[in-house]
C-alpha cells in the first residue's frame, strides 16, 4: 500500500517537473517608451551615466541591474561611453548619495555652482544622466519540500514554485539643457520552479535579465546613431 | 554532535568590524585650521545587542575604526588643515593657529535585520553629537588626559544618518550589516557637509573667522612691519585657568 502511494507521489512530482520544464523560463514583459529630442547623430565623444534611485524607504534599485544596463548599451554600441555607477558616485561624493542626489534636472544647476563639481562634470563630458527607479521582488510561493539526512544518504523530495516581478522606469536627463527628454519603463514577471527528487533542481525565470534587456534595448535605440 | 552544533550556532555572537572604502569629498576646502579630537568612546565605538530569544544571535558591531577612517577623509577634504589633537603638547604648540576643535560623539545606534522585522532590508541608524569648542576649552587633567567643559562650546548640533541594504543572494547577515553601516557613514558625511554652514552657531563662527582674517589682512597692509597680534592668546590662557575640569574626558 505504502509502495503504491510512493509510486503515485513520484509520478506526481515527475509530472510537475515536466510541467516546470515546459513553463520554466517563460517571462512576460511590457515595455513603454516616451522619448523626444533623440540625438540622431549619436552622442559623439560625450559620456552617459546610469544611476539607480535609492532614496525610497522600502527598496533600492540594485547596483547589478544598473551595471547590466550599462553593459547592454556598451556592448550594443561600443562608441557609447557608459560611466561606471559606483565610480561616478565616489567621484562626486557626497552629491549623489540618496540624501543629496538631485530629483529634478533643474536642480543640477545648483550643483554646478560648486566649482569642483562643475570642473569634474566638464572633465567627464557628460551628455546624458539616466536614472533608473525600481526593483525586482519575489512574490507568492507555494509547494512543499522535505529534506532528510541519514548515514551515507541525504536528499530532498517535493516541489516548490514562486513568482518574480520586476518593475523599472528609466528617466533620461539631457545634461546640457538640464531637461528631461524621455522615460522608458519595463515590467516583467515570471514563475520559478524547484522540483526535487533527491537533488533540488531550480528552474529560474530570467525576470530581471529580461527587464535589463528590454530597458537596455530602448535606451540603446535612443542613444545610438546605429540602432 | 550535529544538534550541538546547531544549538551553538543559534546562540553564537555575530560580529561585524565595519570596513569600507570611503571617497574623498568633492569640495573646495574651507579656509580653516580645524582641530579634531576623537574621544576613545568614539574611536573604539562598538555596539552590542543581546539576543532576545534562542533563535536569535547576539550582535557585536564595531564601528570605531571605520568612523575614524571615514571622518578623517571627510575633514581632510572639507577643511584647509586638520590637526589631530591627541595630547596636551599639541594643544600648546598649535593653539594659535587652530580656529576651533571638533569633537564628535555617537549618541545612539540602532539596527534592524530581516529576522527582527520580517522586511527584507538591513538597516542602521546613527545619531551623532558634534561639538565645536574653542582650543581654550581643552584642558589637561592630572593624569595627562585631555578634557573639556561641555557647556563651553561654540556650537553643538546633532547629525543623523541612515543606511540600508536589501537582502541579496549569497550575502551573509554580517556582510549586509557591514554594507548598511558603510551606507550610513556615507550618509552621515553627506548630512554633515550639507548642514555644516547652515547650522546657526557654525555660521556665526565662520563669519567670525572670515572677519578676523579680513581685519588681519587690512592691518598687515596698513602696517606691514608690525607683528601680527594673536588676539586669542590672552583669552586662551585666562580661560584655561578660569575653567574647572568639569567636562567630559576625551
Amino acid at each position: 500500500m505504502s509502495m503504491r502511494r510512493a509510486e503515485k507521489q513520484l509520478a506526481r512530482v515527475t509530472g510537475l517537473i515536466l510541467l516546470a520544464l515546459v513553463l520554466g523560463g517563460c517571462v512576460n514583459a511590457t515595455v513603454d517608451e516616451m522619448t523626444y529630442n533623440e540625438p540622431v547623430a549619436g552622442i559623439g565623444e560625450s559620456s552617459v551615466v546610469i544611476l539607480g534611485r535609492r532614496h525610497k524607504p522600502d527598496y533600492d534599485t540594485e547596483f547589478d541591474f544598473i551595471e547590466c544596463i550599462g553593459d547592454h548599451i556598451h556592448s550594443g554600441d561600443p562608441s557609447i561611453e557608459v560611466i561606471n555607477e559606483i565610480a561616478f558616485i565616489n567621484q562626486f561624493y557626497p552629491w549623489f548619495e540618496p540624501r543629496t542626489a538631485p530629483l529634478q534636472p533643474q536642480t543640477i544647476d545648483q550643483l554646478l555652482q560648486l566649482p569642483p563639481v562643475a570642473a569634474r562634470f566638464d572633465e567627464i563630458k557628460l551628455e546624458y544622466m539616466i536614472w533608473i527607479d525600481g526593483n525586482t521582488e519575489n512574490t507568492e510561493s507555494t509547494g512543499s519540500m522535505s529534506c532528510g539526512i541519514g548515514p551515507g544518504v541525504a536528499g530532498c523530495f517535493g516541489f516548490g514554485t514562486w513568482g518574480t516581478e520586476s518593475e523599472y522606469e528609466a528617466t533620461i536627463w539631457d545634461f546640457t539643457d538640464k531637461v528631461e527628454v524621455g522615460r522608458v519603463s519595463a515590467q516583467t514577471s515570471g514563475q520559478n520552479y524547484m522540483p526535487a527528487v533527491v537533488v533540488p533542481i531550480p528552474i529560474i525565470a530570467p525576470v530581471q535579465g529580461t527587464a535589463c534587456d528590454s530597458l537596455g534595448d530602448q535606451l540603446l535605440e535612443y542613444l545610438s546613431a546605429h540602432h | 554532535m550535529l544538534c550541538f552544533t546547531l544549538l551553538a550556532a543559534g546562540c553564537s555572537t555575530k560580529q561585524v568590524v565595519v570596513e569600507g572604502n570611503f571617497p574623498k569629498p568633492l569640495l573646495d576646502p574651507l579656509p580653516i585650521t580645524l582641530g579634531v579630537i576623537y574621544p576613545s568612546a568614539f574611536a573604539e565605538h562598538e555596539f552590542f545587542d543581546e539576543a532576545k530569544g534562542r533563535a536569535e544571535s547576539d550582535w557585536l558591531v564595531k564601528t570605531g575604526e571605520a568612523q575614524v577612517e571615514f571622518w578623517d577623509i571627510l575633514f581632510d577634504g572639507m577643511f584647509d588643515e586638520v590637526v589631530h589633537i591627541r595630547d596636551w603638547e599639541t594643544v600648546q604648540r598649535r593653539a594659535a593657529e587652530i580656529d576651533g576643535v571638533l569633537i564628535p560623539a555617537i549618541g545612539d545606534l540602532q539596527y534592524t535585520i530581516p529576522t527582527h522585522t520580517n522586511v527584507k532590508i538591513y538597516e542602521i541608524w546613527m545619531r551623532y553629537e558634534f561639538r565645536l569648542v574653542d582650543i581654550a576649552a581643552i584642558h589637561q587633567q592630572e593624569d595627562g588626559a585631555l578634557s573639556f567643559n561641555p557647556d563651553e562650546h561654540l556650537a553643538a548640533w546633532p547629525i543623523t544618518a541612515y543606511g540600508k541594504t536589501p537582502t541579496a543572494f549569497l550575502q551573509t547577515d554580517e556582510e549586509a550589516v557591514n554594507l548598511a553601516a558603510v551606507v550610513a557613514l556615507r550618509d552621515a558625511g553627506a548630512h554633515f557637509v550639507t548642514s555644516f554652514g547652515a547650522t546657526p552657531d557654525i555660521a556665526v563662527w565662520l563669519d567670525g573667522i572670515a572677519r578676523r582674517e579680513q581685519d588681519a589682512a587690512l592691518s598687515s597692509s596698513d602696517d606691514a612691519s608690525g607683528p601680527q597680534p594673536i588676539a586669542q592668546s590672552s583669552e586662551t590662557s585666562s580661560s584655561v585657568e578660569r575653567e574647572p575640569d568639569s567636562g567630559g574626558t576625551l
